[in-house]
C-alpha cells in the first residue's frame, strides 16, 4: 500500500515536470551566455501590470540585449505566492528582482537584503514599506518607480469638466493595498475644491454591481481611483453608470477606456520602461540602488473616452486626447 | 428504577409525514428487571428508548430514573445513569481511538472530565480482566484501533461500555439485529451474562421472539405507541411464539400484519 | 534556472511549509479529529496576520503580539461553534459566515488598509524569508519554526491524552457513543474549533512576519493548503505513523511536501495559472485514495461512511 501511494505520489510529481516542460524553451539560461539574471514578481494579470513588466522587459532588453534574461513569473493575485515565487529567485541568486504590485515588493524585501529590488506599480513607498517620514528614496536594495497620477490634477479635472456637480461618489475596492490612500488624497483634494466625497467600497467582484449602483443613485460625478479590482470589472461599472447617465472619472487609461469619461493618464509601460532603464543602470553602469530616489512617471496626458462622452453629451475641452 | 408517564411524542407534526409515535405510553420497571421489548415496525419501540435516553424530549409525559425526574436533562447529562447500546455496531465505540481509550472514556461516564493525563497502570489491568471474560482475546490488543474490530466485538466491547461503570438503567436498543446469527447468539448469550452478573436493571429490544422469550424475566410489546402486552413472573417462563402471537391477537382483534419480522 | 537554484530554494520552502503545517494542524483538529469541515481559517489566518502586524507596529513584543493572534483567533473560531452549535447553522455554514464577517472585521483590525507591511529592517521578526540561509541556526526560520512545531505538537500530545481531550478525539469517531458515555458533544465542538482556529492565526502572525506584511487577501485559498497538507501528510505517513503526536508531525511533513512540489513546479516554470488545477488535483487523488484503499482492497466501505448515516437512523423514530 505504501508503495502505492508513494507511486502516486511520484506520477503526480512527474506529471507536472512534464506538464511544464513546454514551457521552458526560452529559460535554459546557461547556455545563453547571459550575463544578469534578473526576476520579474508580478502579482496579477491585467493590463497596468503587463504594461509596466512589458515596459521593463523592452527596455532592459534595448540596453543590455543579449546580456539579460529574464524570467516572468504570476502569482495569480496571491499575496503568499509571491513569498514563494521570491525565495525562488533568491535562491537562484538572480542579479535583480522586479517587483511588480506592492505584496511582490513586500515579499522581495522580506526575502533579501542584498539583491537589488526595484518596485513598480506601487502608489506610495512609504505606505507599501512602513517607512516613516518618507523622503523619496527607501535606501538599501529597494528602489523603484510609482503609479501616483498626481491625484490633485485628478481633482482638478472633475472640476473642469463638471463645475455643477456637487456630489463625488468614490468607487474602490477595500482589498487593494492602494486605494485607499488614493481616496484619502482625493478626498481632501475634492473636499478643498466644495464637493462632498462619499466612499463606496467594496470587498470583492460580487458586491461591485450592488455597491455601483448605490453609488450611482447618489452621485453626481464618480471617481475610480488606480485599483486592481476595478480594472479587472470595468464591464460592471459601466452597465451600472452608462445607463445612469453618472460619468466616471478614472485614475487610470485602462479604466477610463472602459467605463470612464476621462483620466489624467500615467502610462504603465513608460514606468516598466523607467524601471528597466533604472535596472540597466544598476546593472551594467554598477549605479548605487540605495541612492535612487523613486521615480514618477514622465508625462502626465488628460485623455477622454469618445464613445462614452458623446453617449452623456458632455463636452471635452480641446487639450484632451481620445483614449484608442 | 425507570418510570414513564403517560408520555406522548408526534414526529413532523402538521406535514404530511406527520407522526405519532408514543401514544400515552407509561411504564413501569422495578430494579432488577431485565424487560424484553417486542413489536412491529414503527410501534415506537426504539422511540421509547429515545425517550428515556434523552435523544429528544417527549411532547408530554414524564420520565423518572432511579426516582429523579429526567424528563428536562440532556442527553449527555442522563448517560451517567444509563448504559447504552445501538443497533449499528460502528456508532457505539469510536474506531480511531484505541480499546483501552474506549473503554476509559466509558469509565468515566457521569464524572468530570479533567486535564488529567490518563489511563493509570491499574485500570489497565482492570480493562485486561474485564476484557478477558468477553472470551474473544481483546486483553491483548488494548492498544489496538477499535476500527479494527468486526462488528460482534465492538458490539461486546459496546457492552462491556456500557455495563463498565455500573448503570441504574441498560438500553439495547436491537444490539444483535446486525450481527450474523452466530454472532448475535454469541453476543446475546455475553449480554445475559452481563445483566445477571451485575443484576442490571435493563430494556432490551428486539427482533426475534424466540429471544424476547428466552431472555429476560419480562416481555412487553408496544402497537402503534401504546404498550398491548405485560408479561412477567411466572407466565413468562412459560410463554411461547404461539402464545404471544395468541395474546396478541386477543387484545387487539388484529391479524399480525409483520408477522416475519416478529418471528425474526 | 538550474538544478543549483532548486536546491537553493529548497530551505525556503521547507519554511514555508513548517508556518502552513502549523495551519495543517489546526485542520487536522477540525477536519480530522472533529470530522468538520471549517472554513473558518480562510479568515482567521488573516485575522493572525493582521493582529500581529498592528500589535508589533504599536510597539509591542514579538512574543505579546503571537499571543495576542493566538487568542483572537480562538475568539473567531468559537464565533464559528457557537454558530454551528447554539444556533444549529450546519458547520461549513458557519464557518463561512464567519469567514466573511472576518474579511471586514480584518480590515478594521489593520485600519481600513487592505495591507499592512512588517518592514524586516525595522523590526525584529522572528521569522524571515531573509533568515532561511548564511544565518546561524538559532536566528534560522526553519529552526526556529520547526521547534514552535514541535512545542505545539508536545503540547497538543499532552491535551488530547487527558480525559478530556479524549474525549475530543472521540467526538469525531463516534458522536452517538460519546452522548451516551455522558459527553457534551456540543461544548467538545465548540473547544475544537477554537483551538483549531487559534493554531491558524497564530501561523497566520508567523506567515505575515515571514513574506513581511500583512493582508486581507492573504487566507485565501488557505483552507485548501491545509486540506492538501493533511491529506499529503495522511497518505504518506498514516500507515507508519500510528501515534498521535507523530500524526501532528505528519501534517507538518504533508505541508512540506506541498511546498516542495510548487517549489518544484514554479523552478520549472509552469504557467501559474495551472497552479489550482494542480493543487485541486493533488488533493483529490489523497483525497481519493483511502476511498479506493477501502473499496477494493479490504471489500468493505469505510466505518466513518456507515457512521455518519446514523443521523438518519435516530431520526425515522421508530
Amino acid at each position: 500500500m505504501k508503495k502505492l501511494i508513494t507511486g502516486i505520489l511520484l506520477v503526480v510529481m512527474m506529471l507536472s515536470l512534464a506538464a511544464c516542460g513546454g514551457d521552458t524553451a526560452d529559460d535554459d539560461s546557461s547556455n545563453t551566455g547571459a550575463v544578469y539574471h534578473v526576476g520579474v514578481c508580478q502579482l496579477v494579470e491585467h493590463d497596468a501590470l503587463d504594461a509596466a513588466t512589458e515596459g521593463f522587459v523592452d527596455a532592459l532588453e534595448e540596453k543590455l540585449g543579449d546580456a539579460v534574461e529574464i524570467e516572468v513569473q504570476l502569482a495569480q493575485g496571491e499575496p503568499n505566492n509571491c513569498t514563494t515565487i521570491i525565495n525562488n529567485f533568491v535562491a537562484g541568486n538572480v542579479d535583480l528582482i522586479m517587483a511588480n504590485a506592492t505584496p511582490a515588493l513586500q515579499a522581495a524585501v522580506s526575502g533579501t537584503d542584498t539583491i537589488p529590488i526595484l518596485g513598480t506599480s506601487v502608489t506610495e513607498y512609504g505606505v507599501a514599506l512602513g517607512i516613516d517620514n518618507f523622503n523619496g528614496t527607501v535606501g538599501g536594495n529597494v528602489s523603484g518607480t510609482s503609479d501616483l497620477a498626481p491625484l490633485d490634477g485628478q481633482a482638478a479635472m472633475i472640476q473642469e469638466l463638471f463645475p455643477e456637480a456637487k456630489k463625488v461618489g468614490l468607487l474602490y475596492c477595500s482589498a487593494e493595498a492602494n486605494s485607499q490612500y488614493q481616496i484619502d488624497v482625493v478626498t481632501e483634494e475634492l473636499t478643498k475644491l466644495g464637493y462632498e466625497c462619499t466612499p463606496y467600497s467594496f470587498s470583492d467582484s460580487n458586491d461591485l454591481a450592488t455597491v455601483a449602483t448605490s453609488a450611482a443613485e447618489n452621485s453626481d460625478v464618480i471617481y475610480v481611483p488606480t485599483d486592481n479590482k476595478c480594472a479587472d470589472n470595468t464591464g460592471i461599472i459601466d452597465n451600472v453608470c452608462r445607463p445612469a447617465k453618472v460619468p466616471v472619472v478614472a485614475g487610470e487609461e485602462g479604466i477610463a477606456s472602459g467605463c470612464g469619461v476621462a483620466t489624467l493618464s500615467i502610462s504603465y509601460y513608460d514606468i516598466g520602461y523607467q524601471t528597466g532603464v533604472m535596472a540597466a543602470e544598476i546593472l551594467a553602469e554598477g549605479a548605487d540602488i540605495s541612492t535612487m530616489p523613486i521615480a514618477y512617471a514622465p508625462s502626465v496626458t488628460k485623455k477622454y473616452n469618445a464613445e462614452i462622452c458623446q453617449e452623456l453629451g458632455i463636452t471635452i475641452p480641446d487639450d484632451y486626447v481620445a483614449i484608442d | 428504577m425507570l418510570e414513564i408517564k403517560n408520555i406522548s411524542k408526534t414526529f413532523n407534526a402538521g406535514t404530511i409525514n406527520e407522526k405519532r409515535a408514543l401514544d400515552n405510553l407509561s411504564l413501569k420497571l422495578d430494579e432488577g428487571d431485565f424487560v424484553t421489548v417486542i413489536g412491529g415496525n414503527g410501534a415506537g419501540k426504539s422511540t421509547m428508548l429515545n425517550a428515556v435516553a434523552g435523544v429528544w424530549k417527549p411532547d408530554l409525559g414524564q420520565v423518572f430514573i432511579g426516582g429523579v425526574d429526567v424528563t428536562k436533562m440532556p442527553e449527555h447529562k442522563r448517560a451517567k445513569f444509563l448504559g447504552r447500546v445501538f443497533q449499528d455496531p460502528m456508532i457505539g465505540t469510536a474506531a480511531n481511538m484505541q480499546i483501552e481509550e474506549n473503554l476509559a472514556i466509558a469509565m468515566r461516564r457521569g464524572n468530570r472530565r479533567t486535564l488529567k493525563w490518563f489511563i493509570t497502570k491499574k485500570e489497565r489491568e482492570s480493562y485486561r480482566e474485564k476484557l478477558a471474560e468477553l472470551g474473544l482475546g481483546l486483553e491483548d490488543r488494548l492498544k489496538s484501533k477499535v476500527g479494527l474490530l468486526s462488528g460482534g466485538q465492538r458490539q461486546a466491547l459496546t457492552l462491556l461500555m456500557a455495563s463498565l461503570k455500573t448503570p441504574k438503567l441498560l438500553l439495547l436498543d436491537e444490539h444483535t439485529a446486525a450481527l450474523d446469527p452466530k454472532t448475535a447468539a454469541k453476543v446475546l448469550e455475553l449480554t445475559d451474562k452481563i445483566v445477571n452478573e451485575n443484576k442490571l436493571t435493563t430494556l432490551m429490544i428486539t427482533h426475534n421472539m424466540n429471544d424476547a422469550i428466552a431472555y429476560g424475566n419480562r416481555l412487553i410489546m408496544l402497537s402503534d405507541g401504546k404498550l398491548i402486552l405485560d408479561i412477567k413472573g411466572e407466565e413468562k417462563k412459560h410463554l411461547t411464539v404461539e402464545s404471544v402471537l395468541a395474546k396478541f391477537y386477543e387484545v387487539s382483534g388484529d391479524s399480525f400484519a409483520d408477522d416475519s419480522t416478529l418471528l425474526g | 534556472m538550474n538544478i543549483d537554484a532548486l536546491i537553493n530554494g529548497l530551505p525556503g520552502a521547507a519554511a514555508q511549509g513548517l508556518i502552513w503545517g502549523i495551519v495543517a494542524i489546526g485542520i487536522y483538529i477540525t477536519y480530522k479529529i472533529l470530522d468538520i469541515a471549517d472554513l473558518t481559517v480562510d479568515g482567521s489566518l488573516g485575522t493572525g496576520g493582521a493582529v500581529c502586524v498592528m500589535m508589533m507596529l504599536a510597539g509591542y513584543s514579538n512574543g505579546m503580539s503571537l499571543a495576542a493572534a493566538f487568542v483572537i483567533g480562538m475568539v473567531t473560531g468559537l464565533v464559528t461553534g457557537l454558530l454551528n452549535t447554539v444556533m444549529g447553522i450546519p458547520a461549513i455554514l458557519a464557518g463561512i459566515l464567519t469567514q466573511l464577517g472576518l474579511y471586514s472585521v480584518n480590515l478594521k483590525i489593520m485600519g481600513s488598509r487592505a495591507n499592512t507591511p512588517i518592514n524586516p529592517n525595522n523590526y525584529d521578526l522572528l521569522v524571515s524569508l531573509r533568515n532561511v540561509k548564511n544565518v546561524p541556526f538559532y536566528e534560522n526560520a526553519i529552526f526556529i519554526t520547526a521547534v514552535i512545531t514541535l512545542v505545539i505538537v508536545a503540547i497538543l500530545y499532552l491535551f488530547f491524552g487527558t480525559e478530556f481531550g479524549c474525549t475530543l478525539r472521540a467526538t469525531g469517531g463516534s458522536e452517538a457513543m460519546c452522548r451516551a458515555q455522558g459527553v457534551n458533544v456540543e461544548f467538545n465542538k465548540v473547544v475544537g474549533l477554537t483551538i483549531s482556529n487559534g493554531l491558524v492565526a497564530f501561523a497566520g502572525g508567523l506567515l505575515a512576519q515571514y513574506q513581511g506584511f500583512a493582508d486581507v487577501n492573504m487566507g485565501r485559498g488557505a483552507i485548501v493548503i491545509g486540506l492538501a497538507a493533511v491529506v499529503i501528510g495522511e497518505a504518506i505517513f498514516g500507515r507508519i505513523f500510528s501515534n498521535f503526536a507523530l500524526n501532528l508531525i505528519a501534517m507538518s511533513l504533508g505541508s512540506i511536501i506541498y511546498y516542495l512540489v510548487l517549489q518544484v513546479v514554479i523552478w520549472r516554470g509552469l504557467d501559474p495559472q495551472l497552479l489550482k488545477l494542480l493543487s485541486a488535483i493533488i488533493v483529490a487523488i489523497f483525497l481519493a485514495i483511502p476511498y479506493f484503499k477501502g473499496k477494493y482492497f479490504n471489500g468493505v466501505i469505510l466505518a466513518r461512511h456507515s457512521g455518519s448515516e446514523k443521523g438518519d437512523a435516530e431520526n425515522a423514530g421508530n
